[in-house]
């Protein structure tokens, strides 16, 4: 099938060029080619001063690395491999809230603006609070360097484990 | 509306006769694979499954005994079956979902034959259930589905797969039509569907004497949804508005209410055993036939494009498109999968977002106040003429807030179907792995424990003071949550937001003589029960 090969090749090309920003996860860098520039790339901004970005996990450990400016933490979580279980399960598509991170008051104010749809997942988030935020959803920034970002504690597991150590 | 087969009716699906028996047994067998099960000696109805030995109340850390599924309240399997079959409780689920609540409480089981079926009607419950999904969520049986597409030699799509298959192919759509962002880029096309409505609405409304009435929108919004999600999905226009619909359009429509009539029947063509198909061969043949149906759209519309395209690089021309382009392009599902999954998208997309709209325009002309404060809300955002886009909905706040009261008071999916993927406790109980949960949206979303007043028509209650502020919960989530929620929400959202702004922006909407009080039944999804008739007045402003 050789069209099917230079179809492609035809689009990746230009998906190459129209996605600055890796989506987070499997697909990476799929968005709809031509017409619809869908992602405004942020490429332009991506350069070698990176940002850094502390993590608090759910064992309270401060986990440190470092991001692209555009990037998303969920991004971030994502290209550091960090293991956060279950965090990003929709993968960055606002399906889900499992991305939900706490901030200190004065980090939230710094972060942006929300969306609505961004808050009615946050509203669906477990352990809300005011200075919440779903990670998927911003983008780091120079300005943001340094900000310290806490996981929630996880959900109260339900679940049953199977070998009976519960 | 086939949503519908698969997810509330999936739980009635099941019940019948025979077929349970054998998925109760696939499900035992499973069961009896992971070492829990093997502990539990699991009766022959799962009913009796309690995992003393591996749970105790310390275990939990908790000073509650964790009860078994047999100590669960719920109506007897006799005044079910009754229920259902004799007084047709199928058209009052979302009733008896409320009725049933008040009787039994949050939690309760109900048994249709040998199949049991798990009710969750409690928000804080249904969270906790949603939050403890795992990576491919289940939400019913879809043999009928697969079966149906194994004899065609056709793949599933993401309302039928399931596990792997299913992660992989949610992975790929959602990464194109779940993003708000990436939705917006479609409000030009949406809206080109928007002036064909409008266009439509005075073509029919003229034909009537008072110049003003619309008989039975939902057969206009069935159009406009059809139109508006075809405009995305395959990248073209259908003609559904037009005067004279194409034959190919009739076709599929007929095929879609193929589908949607026969819903009890295509019900049972699931719930029938294989080997009484001889006998009774009707349901099963028209489920296929509906699905024929269903599918030689696609194809005829997805091949379309695939040969535009293939003209295009023959003649070395750039290839421009949309969503339906980028998939064939890329290839990251193939041909079988792409068609299979346009097919499932617009089943779910056409039904759905018709029913809402009908739904919500039969509320503001019950509710002329409410259309007013909306009507202000629009024109002082856009003036009378300025035609909103996606860009233009974060300052229409009660326009979002229609459409989330519309879908609280009338969620078009009563109910919900997840299958368990682990031993769970909710609310207290032990509910095996392999257990059909059904989560009762339409009772959560007028708890007025959750939603004050929950029988008042109110899109202000959905308006949010600042960015702090907490409006909604799991009451009421008309499009599901994580990772197997409707995949089209954004689309759907889009495409009510545009139309219910420009129509309020352009018209008066008031209830016809003709209709009355219209009440909800359930055909698989929450529709009217009896057609609504409606006056579109031009506003001052515009004329
Ligand atoms: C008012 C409009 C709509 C409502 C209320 C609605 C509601 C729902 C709900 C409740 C589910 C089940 C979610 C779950 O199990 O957690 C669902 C699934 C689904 N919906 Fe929608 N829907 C709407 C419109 C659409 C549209 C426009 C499309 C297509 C573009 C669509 C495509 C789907 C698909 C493919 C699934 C199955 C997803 C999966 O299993 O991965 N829906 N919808
Ligand atoms: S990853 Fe699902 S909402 Fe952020």
């Amino acid at each position: 099938m050789a069209l099917a090969t230079a179809l492609r090749r035809l689009s990746d090309a230009r998906l190459r060029r129209l996605c600055g920003r890796t989506a987070a996860g499997l697909t990476a860098g799929a968005r709809l080619p031509a017409q619809r520039s869908f992602t405004a790339g942020t490429h332009a901004l991506r350069s070698d001063d990176k940002v850094t970005v502390h993590f608090v996990n759910r064992d309270g450990d401060k986990i440190t690395v470092k991001g692209s400016p555009g990037d998303s933490l969920l991004d971030v979580v994502i290209n550091e491999d960090l293991d956060f279980d279950g965090y990003g399960a929709c993968e960055g598509t606002l399906a889900c809230s499992t991305c939900h991170l706490i901030f200190d008051e004065d980090t939230y104010k710094k972060l942006g603006a929300v969306t609505d749809e961004e808050l009615d997942m946050l509203d669906l988030a477990y352990g809300l609070t005011d200075t919440s935020r779903l990670g998927c959803q911003i983008c780091l920034s120079k300005s943001l360097d340094g900000i310290m970002a806490r996981i929630p504690e996880s959900v109260a597991d339900i679940r049953q484990s199977t070998d009976g150590s519960v | 509306m086939a949503l519908v087969n698969h997810l509330t009716a999936s739980c009635w699906r099941n019940l019948q006769g025979g077929r349970m028996h054998k998925q109760l047994s696939v499900i035992l067998r499973h069961l009896h694979k992971s070492a829990t099960s093997e502990a539990l000696e699991i009766s022959a109805t799962g009913e009796e499954a309690m995992p003393q030995r591996l749970i105790t109340p310390a275990d939990v850390g908790g000073t509650r005994r964790i009860k078994s599924l047999k100590e669960m309240p719920g109506p007897s399997t006799l005044s079910n079956l009754v229920e259902f079959f004799w007084r047709d409780g199928f058209s009052r689920i979302h009733e008896i979902q409320n009725e049933h609540r008040k009787k039994y409480g949050k939690i309760f089981k109900s048994r249709f034959g040998p199949q049991l079926v798990v009710s969750i009607a409690d928000h804080d419950l249904v969270a906790e259930v949603l939050r403890a999904e795992g990576t491919a969520p289940q939400r019913a049986n879809m043999e009928s589905w697969k079966e149906y597409r194994d004899m065609r030699g056709r793949s599933t799509g993401l309302i039928s797969a399931e596990g792997e298959q299913w992660l992989k192919m949610r992975s790929v759509l959602r990464q194109l039509i779940m993003r708000p962002r990436d939705v917006a880029a479609f409000s030009d096309d949406v809206n080109k569907v928007v002036d064909d409505l409008i266009k439509r609405v005075c073509t029919l409304r003229g034909r009537e004497s008072d110049g003003a009435t619309i008989l039975n929108v939902n057969d206009l919004f069935f159009k406009y949804a059809m139109e508006g999600v075809a405009a995305i999905l395959y990248e073209c226009r259908l003609g559904c508005l037009e005067n004279e619909v194409p034959q190919e359009t009739q076709d599929y429509i007929t095929a879609l209410h193929l589908m949607f009539s026969s819903f009890k029947t295509t019900m049972y063509a699931g719930a029938i055993p294989k080997w009484l198909r001889p006998v009774i061969p009707k349901p099963w043949l028209e489920f296929c036939n509906s699905w024929d149906g269903l599918f030689k759209f696609t194809l005829i519309h997805v091949d379309k494009r695939l040969s535009d395209i293939k003209a295009q690089m023959e003649r070395e021309e750039e290839v421009k498109g949309g969503l339906l382009t980028h998939m064939l392009v890329t290839r990251e599902m193939n041909l079988e999968e792409i068609y299979a999954n346009i097919t499932e998208m617009l089943l779910a997309g056409v039904d759905t977002t018709s029913f809402t709209l009908s739904w919500a325009s039969y509320l503001l002309a019950r509710y002329p106040q409410v259309q007013e404060q909306i009507f202000a809300e629009v024109t002082s955002a856009l003036g009378p003429r300025t035609v909103a886009t996606a860009d233009d909905i974060p300052r229409l706040p009660l326009i979002r807030g229609l459409v989330k009261e519309t879908l609280r008071l009338f969620p078009v999916l009563p109910g919900n179907g997840r299958i368990t993927q682990d031993d769970l406790v909710v609310g207290g109980y032990f509910i095996p792995k392999g257990t059909q949960l059904a989560l009762c949206h339409y009772s959560t979303s007028l708890d007025e424990e959750n939603f004050p007043d929950a029988s008042d028509f109110c899109p202000k209650r959905w308006i949010r003071k600042d960015s702090t502020d907490r409006v909604d919960n799991f009451g009421s989530i008309p499009f599901g949550y994580g990772i197997r929620s409707c995949i089209g929400r954004r689309i759907a959202e889009l495409e009510m937001h545009l139309a219910l702004t420009r129509l309020v922006q352009r018209f008066h909407i008031g209830v016809s003589p003709l209709t009355t009080d219209v009440k909800a039944k359930t055909h698989g999804l929450l529709c009217p029960a009896a057609p609504i008739h409606l006056q579109f007045t031009d506003r001052e402003t515009t004329s």
